[in-house]
């Protein structure tokens, strides 16, 4: 695979009235080709900066950004080196991107914002007019073509904008909270339209979001920004998984019925109680996890009793991803023997709570 | 017809050529200097917003002389600009009076006016729709004129009525230092010679003058919110 977009050591400062303002730090990043890759943090964090860092609408302070095989800044002598404007203009061509309010330009129609980017692009009217189509038809909305935004809906304004960021057939598409202003239902059939065009045409798409849920959906990877840090980064699923940082457990929380299972302790409900001899459990069945029926196996085999608290099973990218709160009582020895058993079967055992 | 007007109006019909000249001297006025105004308030306006601060082509110098050169003019009462403009207006088309002379000091009167008020328009464009169009790879003036005027026309129309309207009154106030036009009739013939009826023609004549244009101005700007004013067919 090759790289797409490569990010390393870069550096952003907001100089404000109220004081300076370290949006990224040190950032180090490395995108495929092809690949969905998902940037999440909270509001404050530095993803929007570092997004548009990609495409130079916020200049960086230092680092190097590399997109396909166009050095967009770079290190040379101890400072940074920016691209020519003319030669920016035509490289973010090559990069498409779509926005939280769409900025569509409401005074044109579908066709003229979709044919807005193809001014440059050397083909004739007819050529523009059969691209535009195309896109449309891509995009699912060849109905609307002499249609203004005001008329049309969040989900479908959305889709005119990836419209227009794909019309110079770019190998990059950017997506800056593209589904945070939009209804679930609009969220989920424009997350779907991406991971389409994602496959279809081979786009690499680099997407920031508050929400677990996105990254859950579509992303390939995952990186988790604080405080302008890229703190965690790798496949979705292992961050899943294992997450190392607090931050990113709080985000895959957030996405997960088990996240319930703190404050239940928290709370200190009468589920999550525990007598003598008992262990309250927290069970992870990763795709490696072996043994269809461990737990009426281990009830069975050891003689020990469970009670689950809470159960749920993610699929992500296809895979499964269980994990299971559950309170084992029995025999001290017969509950050790049931624990080595499960470890045996690569299920991960966490034990949350005992005497 | 005749008969009736001479009852209503004998001293208008008695000056009528000078009142038609009259008529005519305003229009012109207004046109020409309305003109140039346009074209350079639109040019100002974009200027101050491109170099402001956070601007797509930031530039303190250029914003600090356009803005201090808006200040001075718009803090000067158009009558003592009048004034002041003479030596400047005889020293650059010859003559400080009648028509050709009036057309310095009303362009000086308008320009600041209306470039703070394209500015406004300008800014009412979303910054959004600016970074989009520097994402697709717009340069400077394809930002200006697919962005910020194109997504600006109706804001521009209500701002271009509002000028075009205190520009008829800035002609009138011009006659009163020898410009010609509707001012100087009404307050020569009609004041001076105390002819109460060619002041109320005068009155009725900016009226119907002012209404068109508010007309014209509310048409255009409802015509063209969230639309182009001719739409195009694929």
């Amino acid at each position: 695979m090759k790289t797409m977009i490569k990010i390393e050591g870069l550096n952003k400062t907001y100089h404000l009235k109220s004081g300076n303002v370290e949006a990224v730090k040190d950032v180090n990043l490395s995108i495929e080709e092809g690949e969905i890759y998902g940037i999440i943090g909270y509001s404050g964090a530095g993803k929007s900066s570092l997004i548009r860092c990609i495409n130079l609408l916020e200049v960086p302070d230092s680092g190097s950004i590399t997109v396909g095989d166009q050095k967009l800044t770079w290190t040379e002598g101890g400072t940074m080196k920016v691209i020519k404007s003319s030669a920016l203009n035509k490289a973010r061509r090559g990069i498409g991107m779509i926005f939280q309010h769409f900025n569509l330009l409401d005074r044109s129609t579908v066709f003229d914002n979709i044919a807005y980017p193809l001014k440059h692009s050397g083909l004739t009217k007819s050529e523009i007019a059969q691209r535009v189509k195309e896109l449309l038809e891509l995009v699912d909305l060849t109905d609307k073509i002499d249609v203004y935004p005001s008329q049309l809906s969040g989900g479908q304004k959305q889709r005119v904008a990836i419209a227009r960021a794909l019309a110079n057939n770019p190998k990059v598409l950017l997506s800056d909270e593209a589904t945070s202003a939009l209804d679930p239902d609009a969220t989920e059939s424009i997350l779907a339209l991406l991971k389409r065009l994602n496959k279809k045409l081979g786009i690499t798409i680099v997407l920031i979001t508050h929400e677990m849920a996105v990254i859950k959906a579509i992303c390939h990877k995952v990186a988790v920004m604080e405080n302008g840090y890229v703190v965690e980064e790798g496949e979705v699923y292992d961050i899943f998984a294992n997450p190392q940082k607090e931050i990113t457990k709080k985000f895959i929380g957030s996405a997960s019925a088990l996240n319930k299972i703190n404050s239940l302790i928290h709370k200190d409900s009468p589920l999550v109680r525990i007598k003598d001899g008992e262990l309250l459990l927290k069970l992870v069945f990763e795709k490696n996890a072996v043994g269809d029926a461990v737990i009426s196996q281990i009830s069975r085999n050891y003689n020990v009793n469970l009670n689950i608290v809470l159960a749920s099973v993610e699929v992500l990218k296809g895979a499964q991803l269980g994990s299971m709160i559950t309170v084992i009582s029995g025999d001290d020895k017969n509950i050790k023997d049931a624990l080595d058993y499960l470890r045996s079967c690569n299920i991960k055992v966490e034990v949350l709570r005992h005497d | 017809m005749t008969e009736l007007l001479q009852k209503l109006i004998p001293n208008v019909i008695a000056y009528k050529d000078r009142f038609f000249e009259a008529c005519s001297s305003t229009v012109e006025m207004f046109f020409i200097s309305g003109i140039f105004s346009f074209v350079l308030g639109i040019t100002i306006g974009v200027l101050l917003t491109i170099t402001k601060k956070d601007g797509i082509k930031e530039n303190r110098i250029i914003y600090f002389i356009l803005d201090a050169f808006i200040n001075f003019f718009r803090a000067i009462p158009f009558l003592i600009l009048l004034i002041f403009l003479i030596p400047f207006t005889r020293a650059m088309v010859g003559t400080a009076i009648g028509v050709t002379g009036a057309i310095i000091p009303l362009i000086f009167g308008t320009v600041p006016f209306f470039s703070r008020q394209v500015e406004t328009a300008l800014a009412n464009v979303s910054p959004g729709k600016i970074e989009a169009a520097r994402s697709m790879g717009s340069g400077t003036l394809g930002i200006i004129f697919r962005v910020y005027l194109h997504e600006a026309v109706p804001e521009l129309v209500r701002v271009t009525t509002i000028t075009a309207i205190s520009l008829v009154g800035l002609t009138t106030m011009a006659g009163a230092v020898g410009a010609g036009g509707l001012g100087s009739f009404a307050i020569n013939y009609g004041q001076g010679l105390n002819h109460q009826d060619i002041v109320l023609v005068c009155v009725i004549v900016l009226l119907v003058f002012v209404c068109i244009l508010q007309g014209i101005g509310s048409f255009l700007a409802k015509k063209s919110t969230n639309r182009s004013i001719f739409r195009k067919k694929y």
